[in-house]
C-alpha cells in the first residue's frame, strides 16, 4: 500500500548483499563484460557497457591483477575501488562516444523524480476525492428520483383500482405532469453533470501517465548501469535470493509466480483448503 | 439472519480515499455506524475505548500494521472476540495463511468489489449467530 515498501525492499536486498561481500571477500576478478542484464535495456547502452568493459581489461591491469590475500584492501574497499575506476572509464568513454550529454540530462532529471511522484501521488488523491465527492451529490439525487416515481407508480395504482375520487385523480396528474415536466428533467441534468465531474475526474491519467513514463525511463537508464555492478560484485547463489517479508503490496505481475492470489476466488479456495 | 443496522464498525487504513469508499459500501450495505482510524497503533487506542462491534482493516499500514493489531485484538480479552475482516492488497499465500492463523474472520484481496464485502460479511454475521 505504502510507497515506500519497494525502497524497503531494495534496502533489504542491499543489506543482505554487503553482508555477503564482507563475509565472503571475493578476490577482485577481471571484469567480465557486464553479463546481459535481464532488462531488456536499449541496445545503445548494452554497447556502451561492452565498450566500457572491453576497455577496462585492457588499460587497467592493476585492480585487476591485485592479489587475493591483499590484505590492503577490504572487500568493499575493492569494489568500491572497481566501481571508481568504471565511472572514469565510463566518463571517459562517453566522452568519446558523445554520451556525457545523455547522463548529464539523465543526472538532472533525478532530483526532478521526487517531485514527479509527488504530482502523481496528488493528482489520483484529488481525482478519487473528485469522484467520492459527485457520488456523493448524485445518490440523493437518484433516490428521489426513484422514492417519486414509486410514490406515483402506487397513486396510479389506486387509480386503476377505482379508488380515487375525480379530485384527487386530478390532483394526481398535475402532480405526475409535474413530476415528469420539471422535478425529473431538473435531477437527471444534475445527475448529469455528476457523471461528466466523474468523467473529467480521469484526466489524471493522462497526465500521470506521461509523469510515470519519463520515471520509468529514468529508472531503467540507471538500473542497466547499476546492475553490471551488482552482477559482478554479487555472488552467484545470492543472486536468486528473493527477498522475504509479509509487506510486498500489490503485486504488479503475478505471471510465472505461484505464491501469490489473483482473484478472491482463489483466496477463498486457499482459505477452505486450510480448513479455516 | 437479520443484522442489527446499528452495528458499529471501525475501518482502519492508512489512506483517506480506501476509508471512504468502504464506508460507502458498508452505507450502501445498511451499516451507518462508521468510524475510521488511519492506522493501527490509532484503531487499537479506539478499541480499547470500547463500542467497536466489528473492525474492517488493510494490512500494510505505518505505526502499527494489520496483522499486529489482528493479534493485539486477539491477545485482548475484552476485545479478543471482535470479528476482524481483512481488506488489502497483500496476496501472497503466506499473507492469507498468516492472517487466518492470526485469527482472521474474513481476508478481501484489493482491487475488491460491492458483492464481495457483502458476502464476506454477510459469511461473518453468520458464523457470529452460530457462535
Amino acid at each position: 500500500m505504502t510507497a515506500n515498501n519497494d525502497s524497503s525492499d531494495l534496502e533489504a536486498l542491499f543489506d543482505s548483499i554487503a553482508a555477503d561481500v564482507k563475509v565472503e571477500a571475493p578476490a577482485p576478478k577481471p571484469v567480465q563484460p557486464p553479463a546481459a542484464s535481464k532488462t531488456g535495456d536499449d541496445d545503445d547502452l548494452q554497447a556502451l557497457f561492452d565498450t566500457v568493459a572491453a576497455e577496462y581489461v585492457v588499460s587497467e591491469p592493476v585492480a585487476a591483477t591485485e592479489p587475493a590475500g591483499g590484505a590492503a584492501w577490504s572487500a568493499q574497499e575493492s569494489v568500491f575501488n572497481r566501481i571508481g575506476h568504471m565511472a572514469r572509464q565510463l566518463h571517459d568513454t562517453l566522452r568519446q562516444l558523445g554520451y556525457d550529454k545523455l547522463i548529464e540530462d539523465t543526472v538532472s532529471a533525478l532530483p526532478d523524480a521526487k517531485d514527479r511522484l509527488a504530482y502523481v501521488a496528488n493528482l489520483t488523491e484529488q481525482a478519487a476525492c473528485r469522484v467520492l465527492n459527485a457520488t456523493d451529490i448524485a445518490n440523493p439525487l437518484v433516490d428521489d428520483m426513484e422514492k417519486g416515481a414509486t410514490q406515483l407508480g402506487e397513486r396510479w395504482d389506486k387509480l386503476f383500482a377505482n379508488q380515487l375520487s375525480v379530485n384527487e385523480f386530478k390532483e394526481l396528474a398535475g402532480e405526475t405532469r409535474a413530476f415528469l415536466k420539471e422535478q425529473l428533467p431538473q435531477k437527471t441534468r444534475a445527475t448529469h453533470a455528476q457523471l461528466t465531474e466523474i468523467m473529467m475526474a480521469q484526466d489524471f491519467q493522462d497526465l500521470t501517465g506521461q509523469v510515470i513514463k519519463k520515471i520509468v525511463t529514468l529508472a531503467q537508464d540507471l538500473e542497466s548501469g547499476l546492475m553490471g555492478v551488482l552482477i559482478e560484485a554479487v555472488p552467484d547463489t545470492r543472486r536468486t535470493q528473493e527477498v522475504d517479508n509479509l509487506m510486498n503490496g500489490p503485486v504488479v505481475n503475478a505471471e510465472g509466480r505461484s505464491d501469490v492470489v489473483v482473484n478472491q476466488q482463489q483466496v477463498d479456495d486457499l482459505l477452505d483448503s486450510l480448513g479455516f | 439472519m437479520a443484522v442489527d443496522p446499528k452495528l458499529r464498525f471501525l475501518v482502519v487504513d492508512d489512506f483517506s480515499t480506501m476509508r471512504r469508499i468502504v464506508r460507502n459500501l458498508l452505507k450502501e450495505l445498511g451499516f451507518t455506524n462508521v468510524d475510521e482510524a488511519e492506522d493501527g497503533a490509532i484503531a487499537l487506542q479506539k478499541l480499547q475505548a470500547g463500542g467497536f462491534e466489528f473492525v474492517v482493516t488493510d494490512w500494510n499500514m505505518p505505526n502499527m500494521d494489520g496483522l499486529t493489531l489482528l493479534q493485539s485484538i486477539r491477545a485482548t480479552p475484552n476485545l479478543k472476540h471482535l470479528p476482524v475482516l481483512m481488506i488489502t492488497a497483500e496476496a501472497k499465500k503466506e499473507n492469507i495463511i498468516a492472517a487466518a492463523q492470526a485469527g482472521a474472520s474474513g481476508y478481501i484481496v484489493k482491487p475488491f468489489t460491492a458483492g464481495t464485502l457483502s458476502e464476506k460479511l454477510n459469511k461473518i454475521f453468520e458464523k457470529m449467530g452460530q457462535g
